[in-house]
């Protein structure tokens, strides 16, 4: 793994220019003027997206505002989705900058998962992480880590620090010389259908997959590819 | 390996049908779906509680939960004011939903759980551990992201509460261990559901118990 040091680089450099429009039935005191960001796509949209809520807040009163949720062309954003996956799943035939529409009325329960705190995503991040090493080291490894260890990870992608999450990183990505490689390999594959709701199912090294039309996001350990 | 053996996707599916089989015979409510797209399934049940906050005369509040009406049942609630003549009771009917279903990747059971009011408004996480038997409360107040987390459901893609399946497989150990050294036959599901049920308000009736060992 570190001799792909570049790619995994330029994996975690990946950035999506988007641009934030308020809702048009938000209640504003003034305009609102739409909202520009570079966009990490191995993060999360309720990671990196305070600036956003600061900016539109300004123009509204309190009363008017509940929890912030985001939307592209009517569909709700989920949050605990890497960006990146968000963007190939829904925008990536479209023109950049990314448009996205954010809504702090009306939570569409039924469609997206609350995020109360950034705790909601640092569970969501390492409940993630401990699945894939349960497949790959039957959590061996994650369990063998300490509290700081798991911290160090998270604050890693929290603030974009390349080197800090790495460090812990790469031995969920090590095995034993004398293994050719992990016990199973965890991916999640994304379908691109027009149905309502999208399927993730993860597969195991032998098994075969569908060949229907797909993004295959590679997740081993957490880099998304 | 012998514990990729050990509690695989048939064995899940077997323990369930064993489990059903008892619901039915003393109505507990509980049945399996399938998804329309592949093989995979679940186990679910549906049931209704009641609220009652009470309001004393000096305005302090308590809330209790009463367990499992059935659902077939009609709801009637007490419209006696003699008995209460300084006391307003407003209640709520909020409806569970429990589904069970198989993590490939733990190799365990987990337990998805929504809550709702009849009007199809979501009762939010804090008032669901509310209603939480006191034993398990400080467990949950300490940690509760380590224990109980809004998912994406795997079959329906709606938002669950999920009791977090990395510790099942620990706890279940030593029990099984017990259970293969009597030789006696117990039912996986069963066993699993009575630990994890009761920390989120389902409970299962003693019956269970004695449901597996008739077959020996």
């Amino acid at each position: 793994m570190t001799d792909d040091k570049d790619v995994l680089r330029d994996v975690w450099f990946g950035r999506i220019p988007t641009c934030f429009t308020l809702y048009q039935d938000e209640i504003t005191e003034r305009e609102a003027e739409p909202y520009y960001l570079l966009l990490p796509r191995v993060s999360y949209l309720t990671l990196v997206t305070d600036k956003v809520k600061k900016h539109f807040q300004k123009v509204m009163r309190q009363e008017d505002i509940s929890e912030m949720w985001f939307e592209y062309e009517g569909t709700p954003l989920k949050w605990h989705y890497p960006i990146g996956l968000l963007f190939d799943l829904l925008a990536s035939s479209s023109a950049l900058p990314w448009n996205i529409t954010v809504h702090f009325k009306s939570f569409p329960e039924k469609d997206l998962l609350h995020c109360p705190s950034k705790d909601a995503v640092e569970a969501h991040f390492m409940s993630c992480v401990k699945e894939a090493d349960a497949l790959k080291h039957k959590s061996q490894v994650i369990n063998e880590m300490q509290k700081k260890d798991h911290k160090q990870l998270w604050m890693g992608l929290q603030n974009d620090r390349f080197d800090q999450f790495w460090a812990i990183n790469r031995k969920l990505m090590e095995y034993p010389a004398e293994e050719n490689g992990f016990r199973y390999i965890p991916f999640k594959i994304y379908q691109t259908e027009t149905e309502k709701w999208r399927g993730e199912k993860i597969e195991r090294k032998g098994d075969t997959c569908s060949t229907a039309p797909l993004l295959v996001k590679l997740e081993t350990g957490q880099t998304v590819d | 390996m012998e514990e990729d053996e050990f509690f695989g996707e048939k064995a899940f599916q077997h323990y369930c049908a064993e489990f059903i089989k008892h619901s039915q015979q003393i109505g507990d409510g509980w049945e399996w779906r399938t998804s329309k797209d592949c093989s995979d399934g679940y186990m679910c049940k549906t049931h209704f509680q009641i609220k009652n906050a009470t309001m004393e005369s000096g305005s302090r509040t308590s809330a209790h939960i009463q367990t499992c009406l059935p659902m077939e049942e009609t709801i009637e609630l007490p419209l006696d004011d003699s008995e209460v003549t300084q006391t307003t009771a407003a209640t709520e009917v909020i409806r569970y939903e429990y589904h069970v279903l198989y993590s490939p990747s733990y190799q365990v059971p987990v337990l998805y759980f929504r809550a709702s009011f009849l009007d199809g408004r979501p009762v939010a996480l804090k008032d669901i551990w509310e209603g939480v038997h006191e034993c398990y409360k400080t467990r949950l107040l300490q940690a509760p992201w380590d224990t109980v987390t809004q998912q994406e459901h795997p079959i329906l893609g709606q938002p669950f509460f999920v009791l977090h399946p990395c510790k099942t497989s620990e706890f279940m150990a030593p029990a099984l261990k017990h259970s293969q050294k009597i030789n006696r036959d117990v039912n996986y599901i069963t066993s699993w559901l009575s630990v994890v049920g009761p920390v989120v308000g389902l409970s299962l009736p003693l019956s269970y118990a004695s449901a597996g060992s008739r077959d020996e």
